[in-house]
């Protein structure tokens, strides 16, 4: 049994004769009979020493990342993330804590959340950036709930494009209010979204709030995105941007962004099999009093000392309750430390530099790829910055990338909605790169294609 | 009060580097020149040195659980175990990609499995969901599986309320409205839910009935049954915020107790670290009737594999990107394969024996508004302060003086001037008597002097009206008041 409840000394008997009972049982007696249980079939407790020998055990099923050239992308990556980010996550300080409602206990946290959120201003070219979200998915699903509250309608549009998870979260967060999320329909040739779609659709005065990523669930850059604002009026634009990308990009503020939302994933925090992520959302000053989440703000302490406070919060579900903007309480705030002491680690130049490298090696893939007959690489025609998507002629990606693993090669995730019904894009695969992409897991990649393409080919 | 927190001078992070004119990223080719970022993104370039020494010093300016008592009440703030930090950092859990194919993450797969099982066996719900990333997230998840369940049954239309006690955890009606109810309160009746009110509310416009318990009055709510009966008489269901599972572990359980679907957080009953402010993980537990609601993917198990499983026509789809927070539940499981059935019990008898005995002894200073067998936490009423000119808020402040966090405040707002504390089962007699006398030692202190709190902390009392009359909410924002300043 671990060491963690304090009884050593027996010093259960002392709090148990001060509180004059024989035993615990007296504080259990509100608990009336026919709800009692028995056992619950837990199981034996294990010394420390062998809880690290059943986990490690379990763990060793799995093959890391560093066990494959890995090509797998997307919102979430595997970027490397410098040592000095774990060393200042993994002060207990910070990640012992909680929400700091207590200010004068927490300027630490505070401070951090504050730096946090005017670096995803500083990128986003918007007025103001909450304290995180969950993830990106979730964060795009605020922003549609954060819409509403702006702008009357019952459509939503999301490009056709979208990643079908996020378009799964999104129709979440619409059918509360019964609102209804559509797709814009894409050129099959270059991906991008029709704007003429857009501009009928808002003509008909029924939608309240569109929104476009960048990159694109292609992995492309959409270069029709920055005309999209002229064509919604006041109907308000949701940018979900990849952070890396921001920093070689157009800040989305500058061309016409109402709220920018992103997966900050990318950005020191390990993939750990998916969370924890970190959702990011930013908006303009004059909307602050419908954004959701905590905001950290600055103000003096009495003795007129710059000092930091949780604010604005007559928005939040404490106070406001069922008319809260959101009911964020709990949310990624260790995962937004993460994020600005990467950036910060990392510098303004260096993430443009890695942005830059990424592209480089993406490149260099798609025409390896592209020469592979059977495969479409990258499937459209459109710019990327790491990430794109390749397209098999023959059978499915699934079977395509079955044939790649046997290579240790990870080649990518396809971008087929898994569940029963759902056929969208069952030939589409999403690449990726990170900068620990070598030339020789290019060519892996590229050999290891060809032979698995030939194969699906032949047993088709 | 010997205590003094460190006052670090620490400028902000922009403030550490000499600004530098802004140059243009590297171009992109094939990146058209109106999407390209004309100047770098404004931020400072540091050695690692420059940042470390930053962030370690604010880290000083920071209560955690590890340099203080921090008996925030429906937090749980209980010790979070070094070994669970290790394990979680392993390439193998945290060098793995969801996206992988299922062959490569038999691992996670399993571990997920595992720890569904054994929360199924704690819950009593058999029907399991590691999705949430958060108990708000969990709540948000349930209330959209009810409006799916009643949409299938054809009673939508008339099933549009949730009714909560005015007890509840403000998350409860912010996620019922969320997902598209209109909410009401039932009264309470001593700290407890009062049955007869609830009998004349409930009826054929209830979709559910959403429940703490204990409550955040710290109360077990004795009639939970005759509750959960009144609930089904109308056909409603009944939620059960897992906040406060802590106190009956082993005791009792939401399947028990008649509830149709549950949260449990983990960062709060299974020691993950609350992160200040998250992640943490809202594990969904329901029963035969929301089961098939759940999110996918679930895990299933063939043979000896495991796998995602997508084929579940009911279910609601995402509530977020890939999977859960694996790193928590990897935390949790870890935590309670170092428990096993008797150390799970053991949390509740002693949570509840902390609990008891600091209500004792704290409540010789302030009334207890209730009843005084109480379960992980209790409540306080701070309010014969007022009598001297001296608040909750006050005494809250001059606490955090003697190195200790305060209480939760102002909640629930059913007792006037609230303080809510909760010791967890890892607080020693030691730290609990400790904590104690730093109460009395606040609460006999002079007006002046608690009006005057803190004054061993970075910064004294927090001017946070100012921080929302006049919001100052990034970098940009500083800069733009410093220039408005210097306009004359």
């Amino acid at each position: 049994m671990a060491r963690w409840i304090p009884d050593e000394s027996g010093e259960e008997a002392a709090l148990l004769e001060s509180l004059g009972i024989p035993s615990t049982d007296a504080l259990f007696t509100d608990v009336p009979k026919r709800a009692r249980i028995g056992r619950m079939g837990v199981g034996a407790a294990l010394e420390e020493r062998e809880v690290v020998g059943e986990v490690d055990r379990l763990l060793d099923r799995n093959r890391p990342l560093s066990h494959f050239s890995s090509f797998l992308g997307g919102r979430l990556t595997s970027r490397y993330a410098p040592a000095a980010v774990d060393a200042i996550v993994s002060r207990s300080e910070f990640y012992t804590a909680y929400t700091p409602y207590q200010a004068e206990a927490s300027q630490g946290m505070l401070r951090a959340l504050f730096e946090f959120q005017s670096l995803w201003v500083e990128m986003t070219g918007l007025d103001v950036a909450n304290a995180s979200l969950y993830d990106g998915a979730t964060a795009a699903g605020e922003a549609l709930l954060f819409c509403r509250r702006l702008h009357e309608g019952s459509r939503f549009l999301v490009p056709a494009s979208l990643p079908w998870e996020e378009r799964s979260v999104l129709e979440n967060y619409a059918s509360g209010p019964g609102l209804r999320v559509e797709g814009i329909p894409y050129d099959d040739v270059t991906g991008r979204i029709d704007l003429d779609f857009v501009r009928s659709a808002v003509a008909q005065k029924d939608v309240f709030g569109v929104l476009a990523d960048v990159p694109n669930g292609f992995g492309h850059i959409d270069e029709g995105i920055p005309e999209l604002k002229s064509l919604l009026g006041d109907v308000p634009l949701v940018v979900s941007a990849d952070p890396l990308s921001l920093s070689v990009l157009e800040a989305p503020g500058r061309y016409g962004a109402d709220v920018v939302v992103g997966e900050g994933q990318g950005f020191g925090i390990s993939p750990s099999f998916g969370g924890p992520l970190l959702g990011l959302f930013a908006c303009r000053h004059e909307h602050v009093r419908s954004a959701p989440g905590r905001i950290v703000g600055a103000t003096t302490d009495t003795e007129g000392r710059r000092a930091f406070a949780l604010t604005l919060v007559t928005r939040e579900q404490h106070i406001r309750r069922s008319r809260a903007t959101s009911n964020i309480c709990t949310n990624e705030s260790l995962m937004a430390l993460a994020f600005v002491v990467y950036a910060t680690v990392v510098g303004p130049r260096g993430l443009a530099r890695l942005q830059s490298t990424l592209a480089e090696k993406a490149r260099t893939l798609a025409s390896g790829l592209g020469g592979v007959e059977g495969l479409k690489a990258p499937r459209f025609d459109a710019p990327y910055l790491g990430d794109f998507t390749v397209e098999v002629a023959r059978g499915t990606a699934d079977e395509f990338l079955d044939r790649l693993l046997r290579r240790k090669v990870l080649g990518g995730h396809s971008l087929a909605d898994p569940r029963p019904g759902a056929t969208r894009a069952a030939e589409r695969i999403l690449v990726g790169i990170t900068e620990a992409t070598t030339e020789k897991d290019i060519q892996k990649y590229v050999a290891a294609a060809k032979t698995a393409i030939a194969a699906v080919g032949r047993s088709a | 009060m010997t205590f003094r927190q460190a006052r670090w001078d620490e400028p902000a992070v922009w403030d550490l580097a000499p600004a530098r004119p802004a140059d243009a990223p590297p171009q992109i080719s094939g990146i058209p020149e109106k999407m390209r970022r004309k100047e770098a993104v404004h931020w400072p370039e540091l050695s690692e040195l420059e940042v470390i020494r930053h962030y370690t010093r604010l880290s000083q300016m920071n209560f955690g659980i590890d340099t203080s008592t921090y008996p925030l009440g429906s937090c749980t703030m209980k010790y979070n175990p070094k070994v669970s930090e290790v394990l979680a950092r392993r390439p193998g859990a945290a060098d793995v990609h969801p996206f992988q194919p299922e062959a490569t993450v038999q691992g996670s797969l399993e571990v997920a499995w595992r720890l569904e099982r054994i929360l199924a066996r704690v819950t009593g719900l058999p029907e399991i969901s590691l999705q949430p990333a958060a108990g708000a997230h969990g709540e948000y998840a349930a209330m959209l599986m009810v409006r799916a369940y009643f949409r299938d049954q054809g009673e939508l239309a008339e099933r549009t309320e949730v009714l909560l006690p005015d007890t509840a955890h403000g998350t409860n009606p912010a996620s019922a409205a969320m997902a598209g109810f209109t909410t009401r309160e039932i009264r309470s009746k001593e700290g407890c839910v009062d049955l007869e009110e609830l009998r004349r509310e409930v009826s054929k416009k209830t979709a559910c009935f959403m429940l703490t318990n204990p409550n955040t009055a710290g109360l077990f709510e004795s009639e939970i049954l005759e509750i959960a009966e009144a609930v089904h008489s109308v056909g409603a269901l009944l939620y059960y915020d897992g906040a406060n599972l802590n106190a009956i572990l082993g005791v009792t359980h939401p399947g028990r107790m008649g509830f149709d679907v549950a949260h449990l957080n983990l960062h709060k009953t299974f020691a993950t670290p609350h992160g200040g402010g998250g992640p943490g993980a809202g594990v969904l537990g329901a029963g035969a009737k929301l089961g098939p609601y759940l999110p996918v993917p679930r895990v299933v198990k063939e043979g000896r594999k495991y796998r995602l499983d997508y084929d579940r026509p009911k279910s609601i789809g995402k509530i977020k990107t890939a999977f859960g927070n694996f790193g928590l539940d990897l935390r949790a499981y870890a935590f309670i394969l170092s428990h096993g059935e008797e150390g799970l019990k053991h949390i509740a008898r002693r949570s509840v024996l902390n609990s008891n005995y600091a209500a004792a002894q704290m409540g010789q200073y302030l009334p207890r508004p209730f009843r005084t067998l109480v379960k992980h936490e209790f409540v306080l009423s701070g309010a014969p302060l007022k009598a001297k000119g001296v608040r909750t808020l006050d005494l809250a402040k001059r606490l955090l003086d003697e190195g200790v966090h305060a209480p939760t405040v102002y909640f629930p707002s059913l007792v006037d001037e609230a303080l809510m504390v909760e010791l967890p089962e890892t607080e020693s007699k030691r730290d609990l008597d400790a904590y104690i006398a730093a109460f009395g030692r606040a609460i006999s202190d002079t007006p002046e002097n608690l009006h005057a709190a803190p004054r061993s902390l970075s910064v004294t009392r927090v001017d946070e009206v100012r921080a929302a009359r006049e919001p100052l909410l990034s970098w940009k924002d500083l800069r733009d008041a410093a220039a408005k300043a210097e306009t004359p």
